[in-house]
């Protein structure tokens, strides 16, 4: 016998195989799409085809829902691993011109002398994040938030830009090495805590996160403390309140004295 | 009998025996698919009934998952509505607090990468998968405390992502309902 | 009759090569994220090994296992010298050149994506083409297995095919077609972003995807397991196949549902439609089918090798089975942890059942006692059957296969056993470590230590079997005469056109995959906006 002779309906195998299946398929496919959705009686369907629709997975935009209105302003940063293209040299060019002005408290270099943050060979994404959130008010700061507000987007891209370009260099900080502490290295994972690095470079970098080897201790315990309280809102859908919140008093001191005290070289370049 | 003969006698008992235990196979099989489809019906353990998308990388921005949404809800016809996000790599709400003895609708989507949402000690278990929207009905019987790991590889940080659910008396939330806005257990 | 020796063997020794570094990497995890572990100061390095461990048990190992095998019973089942001997040295290159591209990124921590990549999570390119040459390489086999069961037709028209390679071809058209499914989601979605031409996938499709390889391949591994229910054991305890025809309706069963029934993986997942939810369930009811024919089929011919050798009464044949035999042995092992692990199944693919294990280490612990289980175990006694024959060297240490084969049995069951009590308990997967110390979890310490020494027995059985394969090797040499596969009772004359071909049964596995997945995949893939940004892992 050829394959034609066994496609063909007198090939009792044929027959067989073909029909079992096809059976099966049709009294599934009923139960699957029509008796089983309006055995549901806590969900409405319009009509039979509204049922075989939604079983079978038409996809639907989700409904207009109005949620109340937030108490306070928060973070409208799309922030997504492709949100800064590659930066040009203009584009750094201009950024260096345009942080000039930020010198006096970030320093020449990038590096603060004071507790403000350095920012040296952050993130861009951290940058351009933290100042459109000065920019629209989702975060503020007396001395930031006047310098942030007339910057267009082009100036907030530049700027992050040139400070991600810049070498990392080590803090004005120095303090001996601490020893890291376990709050750092295992987060405490029954309160809902990663370990930081796992978003702030040392593991890998969650778009947005800063790294944070040797920033000022006030800054960060400040910050830290900050988000626990709700009192800075900026971190999209409390990414870090969450975090901050579930630590204590005790571990806050510790992660930001740890952090203080190293050298940036062991944070993995990732932009 | 000839040998032929015996071979065909044979043939023939092997054959049947084997045929009654794959009617027995058959009615097994059968059987676990209608149990199935039973248990659909007369258990509120159904697949979510619809497929949902919404942009993951602008949830804050406007819709149901804004960050003022974001809790327990009363509905006007008693049941509860619980919405969460996950994200690397925490939930938020990070302690959801529900009422005993109601009906509940999660309504749940994911900000970044794949998540799970499994509550322990419940069938409460649903996949977050960015760009979709899950949605699962519960109800809880007992009030107490219940962990609600990701149970989905989420990168680095995902042994560090447990979150909780808090089931309370439900007068108790009814009450705490009165005041109005999404009601959770963050910090308490 | 087996001539191309030094081919069978390269592909049993790297494939038993891999195997060892996997499974210590195996044990390492277990340990590790176990009470009487230290947390690791690095979470990724578990991730990373998990990486490795998955991708080598999962994609290299039980193919080349199964390559192997399939040139053995093609050479051996059809009398045939095996026909395009360059172009299968070829796929096993291409093996050895993909594992060592997906190996390199996963050991240098750019991949610590797992080996069920879950995008929007994209690793380092070069993991992914890795396995995409594996694949490649494998297809090769599927492409040679076919050529030389048709050489052989044309030789002998009308002949029943061999019963081994007639189930050999089944598993690899069922390879073939089940691999489309992960190879579209690398290819035409994983890949671009990966090399950075596209920023956006779509990650409900992907999975989509991946859940029609996900659990056809597990049928894939299990195919060389089955192949020696049916046709090394039986000769092996010296007795016949009960039943030649059930054994190939069987194969073709395995051929036809085990590919449309991947979306019970996708039970809890939001961009699946219940309709098609369902009618996989319904179809991953029918898989038992093929398995509850083997059980009976393979028991009622190890009565007849009972009854041979004088067995008597209702149950007293048992004890006439020749125990001492590693086949026999292994074969008990394996229908225990077959029994066991589909009794879980049963709970896995049902509707309702899955919520309260899904994602849980209950799932583990299932995959480990079916494929680690019942199916790896086969494995070994097919290395064992095979050797001699491919060594020309006798493995004398009986007593130490047996002990082997003891040990990863019991080393299996202490294991899986234990995870799926704590996966009941709602323990989740894949995490680096877990605080015991909480009250809330500490119950689940004891389990999950208890598991960890299973691991370890486990590994002690791994490193024995490859010790024996190497010490077969410098044996005395012996003449291990012609190899051989076990015959019917009733050795058929005629077989069925649709019975001893394919094309039928192949085609209603295509047709099946169209139905079942066809509107799901078309769905999601002509939807707009359903694709989210890429979450690149590791430093770039």
């Amino acid at each position: 016998m050829s394959t034609r002779d066994l496609f063909t309906l007198r090939n009792t195998h044929f027959r067989i195989g073909v029909g079992i299946t096809a059976a099966i398929l049709i009294v599934t496919a009923i139960a699957g799409f029509i008796v089983l959705p309006f055995a549901q009686p806590w969900v409405q369907f319009a009509n039979v085809w509204d049922a075989i629709c939604s079983a079978a997975g038409v996809t639907q935009r989700a409904p207009d829902v109005t949620a109340p209105q937030q108490a306070k302003r928060l973070s409208e940063v799309v922030l997504t691993s492709n949100t800064l293209s590659r930066p040009s040299q203009e584009a750094i060019g201009r950024g260096a011109t345009l942080a000039q002005r930020c010198a006096i408290c970030h320093g020449p270099t990038g590096v603060s002398r004071a507790d403000s943050p350095n920012l040296a060979g952050q993130y861009a994404a951290v940058i351009y994040k933290q100042l459109h959130d000065f920019r629209s008010g989702a975060r503020s700061n007396a001395v930031m938030s006047p310098f942030a507000v007339n910057l267009t987007d082009q100036e907030i891209a530049d700027l992050s830009n040139y400070y991600a370009y810049l070498p990392r260099l080590p803090a004005y900080h120095p303090t001996p090495q601490l020893p890291k502490p376990n709050i750092v290295i295992y987060g405490a994972p029954m309160r809902g805590i990663a370990p930081c690095g796992a978003c702030h470079g040392s593991l890998d970098n969650k778009t947005g996160s800063p790294w944070l080897e040797g920033q000022s201790e006030a800054y960060m315990k400040a910050q830290l403390q900050a988000f626990a309280t709700s009192e800075r809102r900026n971190d999209i859908s409390q990414q870090m309140r969450n975090i901050a919140r579930a630590m204590t008093a005790q571990e806050i001191e510790a992660a930001a004295a740890y952090y203080a005290s190293q050298p940036p070289d062991v944070v993995k370049a990732v932009d | 009998m000839s040998a032929e003969e015996t071979h065909h006698a044979s043939t023939e008992v092997a054959a049947r025996v084997e045929r009654r235990w794959a009617t027995i196979a058959v009615i097994i099989v059968v059987m676990m698919a209608g149990l199935a489809a039973f248990a659909g019906i007369h258990r509120a353990t159904m697949p979510q009934p619809r497929v949902e998308t919404i942009d993951p990388s602008r949830i804050h921005l406007s819709g149901e998952f804004v960050e003022s949404n974001l809790g327990s809800v009363l509905e006007a016809n008693g049941t509860v509505t619980v919405r969460a996000i996950g994200q690397q790599y925490s939930f938020t709400p990070a302690c959801i607090l529900v009422p005993a003895d109601t009906p509940i609708t999660l309504r749940a989507t994911s900000a970044d990468v794949v998540h799970g949402i499994l509550i322990q000690a419940t069938n409460v278990n649903t996949m977050l998968v960015p760009g979709y929207i899950s949605e699962q009905l519960m109800r809880f019987t007992k009030t107490g405390d219940y962990l609600m790991p990701c149970q989905e590889f989420c990168s680095f940080g995902h042994e560090g992502m447990w979150g909780k659910v808090k089931v309370i008396d439900k007068t108790e939330f009814a009450n705490r309902a009165k005041g109005g806005g999404r009601l959770s257990c963050v910090g308490q | 009759m087996l001539v191309n020796r030094k081919l069978i063997l390269a592909h049993f020794w790297l494939a038993f090569a891999v195997f060892g570094v996997a499974l210590t990497l195996g044990a390492w995890q277990m340990f590790i994220r176990s009470p009487i572990g230290t947390w690791l100061s690095n979470p990724e390095l578990y991730y990373r090994s998990l990486t490795a461990h998955g991708t080598v048990m999962g994609y290299v190992f039980p193919t080349l296992v199964a390559m192997g095998f399939g040139y053995a019973i093609s050479e051996a089942a059809l009398q045939q010298r095996l026909v395009g001997v360059r172009w299968a040295w070829a796929g096993f290159w291409l093996i050895v050149a993909g594992s060592i591209m997906a190996v390199i990124p996963i050991a240098l921590g750019r991949a610590s994506v797992l080996y069920t990549f879950y995008p929007p999570l994209i690793g380092n390119v070069f993991y992914y083409l890795g396995v995409v040459l594996v694949v490649v390489g494998s297809w090769i086999w599927v492409a040679l297995m076919s050529v030389n069961l048709r050489v052989w037709r044309k030789a002998n028209p009308g002949a029943p095919v061999p019963l081994a390679m007639f189930a050999n071809v089944a598993g690899s058209y069922l390879w073939a077609w089940t691999a489309v499914g992960a190879a579209l989601e690398l290819l035409l979605q994983i890949i671009p972003v990966a090399a950075g031409l596209k920023a956006t996938i779509d990650a409900g499709l992907a999975r989509v995807f991946f859940s029609w390889t996900l659990h056809a391949i597990v049928y894939f591994w299990l195919m060389p397991t089955y192949i020696a229910y049916y046709t090394i054991v039986p000769r092996a305890i010296g007795g016949r196949i009960y039943s030649d025809s059930m054994a190939r309706i069987s194969f073709i069963l395995f051929l036809v549902v085990a590919m449309p029934i991947g979306m019970h993986h996708t039970f809890a997942d939001p961009q699946v439609g219940a309709g098609f939810k369902f009618i996989h369930s319904a179809f991953t009811a029918l898989v038992a089918l093929p398995t509850l024919l083997t059980v009976f089929t393979i028991c009622a011919s190890v009565e007849i090798a009972a009854r041979l050798r004088g067995g008597r009464g209702m149950f007293g044949w048992i004890s006439a089975l020749p125990w001492d035999n590693p086949m026999m042995l292994a074969l008990a092992f394996s229908f225990v942890m077959l029994g066991f692990g589909g009794a879980g199944g049963l709970i896995n693919m049902s509707y309702q059942l899955d919520a309260s294990i899904h994602n849980t280490q209950w799932i583990t612990g299932h995959f480990h006692l079916i494929f680690g289980g019942a199916i790896v175990i086969m494995y070994f006694a097919i290395a064992y059957d095979l050797w001699p024959h491919l060594t020309g060297r006798e493995l004398i240490d009986v007593r130490l296969i047996r002990t082997q084969l003891w040990l990863w049995f019991v080393g299996m069951i202490v294991t899986t056993f234990p995870w799926h009590w704590v996966g009941i308990l709602g323990m989740p997967r894949r995490m680096a470590y877990f605080d015991f110390g909480d009250p809330a979890i500490a119950p689940q310490a004891l389990s999950v230590i208890l598991s960890a020494i299973g691991g370890f027995i486990l590994l002690a059985s791994g490193i024995m079997f490859i010790v024996i394969l190497a010490r077969g090797m410098r044996a005395p040499q012996i003449d291990a005469g012609p190899y051989r596969f076990a015959l019917a009772v009733h050795q058929p004359k005629t077989v069925p056109v649709a019975l001893n071909t394919h094309a039928l049964w192949v085609a209603l596995m295509i047709g099946l995959t169209l139905t079942n997945y066809g509107y799901p995949i078309l769905n999601l893939a002509l939807s707009s906006g359903t694709s989210v940004p890429a979450v690149y892992v590791g430093a770039q």
